[in-house]
């Protein structure tokens, strides 16, 4: 909303697929480089000309493949998450230029050290040659080490929410817990990747030495330890609230229950998306460390490079379904618990420091916040949201209106996770709806509620969200009319006629509204359970909707007037009786 | 009416702006350097690999291979150098260059593309020089033509992040992040000033090169001063038009800083075109004289004193172009010394360190 958004389907996804490739091959610059210098070691004291002569060929392809498409797509994660989420980078470079200052610093140090690791393989006495390998193993971790704060932070922000202070969002909850998963992760692909490479070598037992090696100590502990690791990361994000039980659908966020979660039927609640990637990850991981155990057993003198391209393909899923869970625990936020994935932040609370007045004068206050785009709307707070045009003002001309500022909103607040028909397709899901029924549902997206689950205000302290079905969205935020702007543009994805859209006004019959706007989502014909009096009176219906959280916990409290309440048990018992499942039997 | 130069973060800026600018201007030079030569270097080397195919010119021949060989640590110096030049510009003009990033997307992240296509062609040519046939030539012109255009995109995103109002307009226009300044006058005139400086820089790079092979071969180096001569000679001659021309180009309200209005930027305009032109005119008398080393040693100075005044010029058009504009700077700073320090004590490290990488390399023959 500050920024123009990128007009394009899926952003998200570019900045996964950039993402991905670069980190399954950032994290083998980090543990290759400690592959090459202790294998060179073991070769130089062993006296073993092969395997030196292959560290050195190996060295080549890890150049070749680090310094350049590693590096170049590492700045292309930047480059895209400044293009996708600019307001999101413009507050991480905020707060944390000189935490990217001191990564460049290694960074620098880690290239320079690769190169002259490469060139100095015949110039450069063994000892300052292993030296200098020594050298790039320690910045190439400690770079890990710089960016994994700022990552972790994106998730766990910690004190930083209220301090606003660089160690309190470096050093966060998870800091510790991911760099040891990365840093196991980094060992792990070293010894794929020398898996891979060998693979082209011609010499039998040299192959099997290799592969034996890479297998034994580089792999397979790895899969002991990065399961551990990430056990200990889902453990710390939870006890940062992350609610990573509720994202998994699980009862808690302990291993069995998230097995169990993952594995179990499909679920009506929780994140699906996150679901399916851990499940992936899981699949692939173990596929990957039992094909890993098949080779060392077994075909280590006669492996292909077929085989070898399976494993980096498993390693490669198994990285990009990890990295894309982490991503999916932080939804909605694309800064923990500051601001959403459609740039909308939470006003930040007394403790936090306030801008000085002379910075308020010459900027004005913060207009993006939840509070403050409900009060303004989005289309009065977005440069970049384009006008109405003038011949769309009449009255008469609402459906036009509608369209083209629904459109403009969806725009705004929904198109960094949804598109039309595409990823995360928003047509299936307004699929019917009337333009009532989808202002309800946008209406109680998200809601503000304190660790204990209690309501509170959006400027509380590590603010938690309860979402619409745990699925982890948003709130709207906007004017009453904005959000009946959108929900008549949804319904009209959805399929409604333009005729049938008119401007909301005050119903006459108030139990049928009441029924629009906050149940028919669910209980409505083509919802997940259509309503069924069962024969109930009005007056048990009354009482039941009193207490409709304790009937399903994902049913929300009635939240209208005794009037309202009494007018839609009324109305409820002159719904229709659904046919029974299986026909008109 | 809602302004169009998005607000700032409502975070305290980390550090003075002073100190962060300082840090730019720093960066941004020491990325000039490598960056002109891969610029200019892969156009100076395309052309002598060119003439260097008839067999006759073995000078040529030798000067296309050195380029080829330095061409992948010199991309890698540009683009390391390049990042940090980058994460200052952001903190300072994030508002604007985030917005116009967006509104130029694809071509923007095709950066991204064009930077590993041109760096693995260079990779391909300094592993594969002798076995490529008439392939090198392609891949010499290919380097020199992505990089480029990958100057061009750059140009594109800091000439229209200069103009914020515009931006909104262009963006109603169409989202998608497919359009160009292409019609923004100073857009080419600019590109052709940084392309000549470019191939000047490499003539220098050229003539020191051949200064460093004076004792290994005495023919090489003679030829390499007179050859970087002449390039540095004729870009820089040229680029006085085109320096005019850019200068005309700018908006009115700019340009007149250069007439009058602003004592300090004619100063560093003037500066900056004279000490070029005696860094140009140094290394034609090297080419020329007895004791070449000490003309192209001067020659060098100068070029590199030129080139931070022009640096300087080109900062003060950004820095009037965005005040006409309505852009002003955070006046809220929370300085984190802590970290200030560590990066600062870090990187003197790394500066030490790499020094020693490379010394040891160089001595160790």
């Amino acid at each position: 909303m500050n920024y123009p958004v990128w007009d394009i389907p899926a952003s998200g996804l570019l900045i996964a697929f950039i993402a991905n490739v670069h980190v399954f091959v950032s994290h083998f610059a980090v543990g290759g480089g400690l592959y090459l210098v202790l294998t060179e070691r073991r070769a130089r004291r062993d006296g073993d000309g092969p395997l030196l002569a292959f560290v050195r060929g190996l060295s080549r392809f890890f150049i070749l493949l680090t310094l350049v498409f590693g590096a170049i797509t590492g700045v292309g994660i930047w480059f895209t998450i400044g293009l996708v989420h600019p307001a999101a980078t413009s507050s991480l470079i905020n707060t944390f230029v000189w935490g990217w200052a001191v990564e460049w610093t290694f960074f620098a140090v880690e290239i320079a050290a690769a190169m002259v690791y490469y060139y100095g393989w015949d110039r450069l006495p063994a000892r300052t040659h292993m030296a200098v390998g020594w050298i790039y193993v320690a910045s190439a971790w400690l770079s890990l080490a710089a960016i994994n704060g700022i990552l972790t932070y994106m998730l766990t922000p910690g004190a930083w929410i209220t301090t606003r202070g660089f160690w309190d969002g470096i050093l966060n909850d998870t800091y510790w817990p991911a760099l040891a998963a990365r840093t196991f992760v980094a060992v792990g692909l070293a010894g794929l990747y020398a898996i891979w490479v060998a693979a082209w070598l011609q010499d039998p037992d040299l192959k099997a030495q290799v592969a034996r090696d890479a297998a034994w100590r580089w792999v397979l502990p790895m899969a002991v330890a990065i399961p551990l690791s990430l056990v200990w990361y889902l453990g710390a994000a939870a006890r940062a609230g992350v609610p990573v039980a509720e994202i998994f659908g699980a009862r808690d966020a302990g291993v069995p229950a998230l097995v169990s979660a993952v594995f179990g039927p499909a679920l009506t609640t929780g994140y699906p998306v996150a679901q399916r990637a851990a499940w992936w990850v899981v699949v692939t991981a173990a596929a990957l460390t039992a094909l890993t155990l098949q080779l060392v057993l077994k075909r280590s003198h006669s492996y292909g490079k077929p085989m070898a391209a399976v494993l980096m393909i498993l390693g490669l899923a198994a990285m990009g379904g990890s990295e894309w869970v982490r991503e999916d625990l932080r939804k909605p936020w694309v800064l923990g618990q500051y601001m959403f994935v459609n740039a909308v932040r939470v006003p930040p609370s007394e403790a936090t420091p306030q801008p000085p007045p002379d910075f308020v004068t010459r900027f004005g206050a913060d207009r993006f916040t939840v509070d403050a785009i409900n009060s303004s709307g989005v289309l009065k707070a977005s440069a970049w949201v384009r006008p109405v045009p003038d011949d769309l003002l009449a009255p008469a001309d609402y459906p036009a209106r509608a369209e083209h500022q629904g459109r403009e909103l969806f725009r705004s607040l929904c198109s960094a996770c949804h598109t039309t028909d595409g990823y995360l397709a928003i047509r299936p899901l307004v699929r019917g709806k009337s333009p009532e029924t989808l202002s309800g549902v946008i209406a109680r997206l998200a809601a503000p509620v304190d660790a204990a689950g209690a309501a509170v205000a959006w400027n509380t302290p590590h603010v938690q969200l309860k979402t619409w079905r745990n699925r982890r969205m948003p709130p709207f935020v906007g004017t009453d009319e904005e959000r009946q702007l959108l929900a008549a543009y949804l319904a009209l994805l959805g399929g409604a006629s333009p005729s049938a859209l008119i401007p909301p006004s005050p119903s006459s019959d108030v139990g049928k509204a009441c029924f629009e706007a906050n149940c028919a989502a669910c209980h409505g014909p083509e919802g997940l359970a259509p309503f069924d009096h069962k024969g109930h009176k009005p007056a048990e219906l009354y009482e039941m909707i009193g207490r409709l959280p304790a009937i399903n916990e994902m049913m929300p409290a009635f939240e209208g007037s005794n009037e309202q309440r009494k007018a839609l048990s009324e109305y409820l018992v002159s719904l229709p009786r659904p046919a029974p499942k299986g026909g008109a039997k | 009416m809602i302004p169009a130069i998005p607000q700032p973060d409502p975070l305290a800026l980390p550090a003075p702006a002073w100190l962060l600018w300082a840090l730019l201007m720093l960066t941004f030079f020491l990325h000039l350097i490598p960056m002109n030569l891969v610029l200019g270097g892969s156009i100076v080397g395309a052309i002598a690999r060119v003439r260097g195919r008839r067999g006759d010119r073995p000078q040529d021949a030798e000067l296309a291979h050195l380029i080829v060989k330095a061409m992948p640590i010199l991309i890698s110096a540009t683009v390391t150098l390049g990042v940090a030049a980058l994460l200052f510009l952001q903190v300072l003009y994030g508002r604007v260059f985030f917005a116009s990033a967006i509104v130029m997307g694809w071509w923007w992240l095709s950066v991204i593309g064009l930077l590993i296509l041109t760096y693995y062609a260079a990779y391909l040519l300094a592993f594969r020089e002798a076995s490529l046939g008439t392939a090198e030539t392609f891949l010499a012109w290919l380097v020199a033509a992505v990089a480029g255009l990958i100057a061009l995109i750059y140009g594109n995103n800091m000439t229209m992040m200069l103009k914020p109002n515009e931006l909104v307009a262009r963006y109603a226009a169409g989202g998608g992040g497919v359009q160009l300044n292409l019609l923004d006058p100073t857009l080419f005139p600019r590109h052709l000033h940084m392309v000549l400086g470019a191939i000047a820089v490499s003539g220098l790079a050229v003539a020191v090169a051949g200064i460093v092979r004076r004792k290994q071969d005495a023919a090489f180096a003679q030829w390499a001063v007179r050859c970087g001569a002449f390039y540095c000679g004729l870009a820089t001659s040229i680029n006085i038009f085109a320096g005019l021309w850019w200068l005309a180009a700018l908006p009115r309200d700019v340009l007149l800083q250069f007439m009058g209005h602003d004592m300090t930027a004619i100063s560093m305009l003037l500066a900056g075109i004279l000490l070029t032109m005696t860094g140009a005119g140094l290394l034609v008398m090297a080419a020329t004289g007895r004791r070449p080393e000490v003309a192209v040693t001067g020659s060098a100075a100068a070029l590199m004193a030129g080139i931070v005044m022009m640096l300087l010029t080109r900062d003060t058009v950004r820095r009037v172009s965005l005040d006409l504009a309505g852009f002003e700077t955070v006046n809220w700073v929370a300085p984190q010394w802590g970290p200030i320090a560590i990066f600062g004590a870090l990187l003197v490290g790394a500066v030490a360190t790499i020094l020693w990488m490379t010394r040891a390399l160089a001595t160790s023959r």
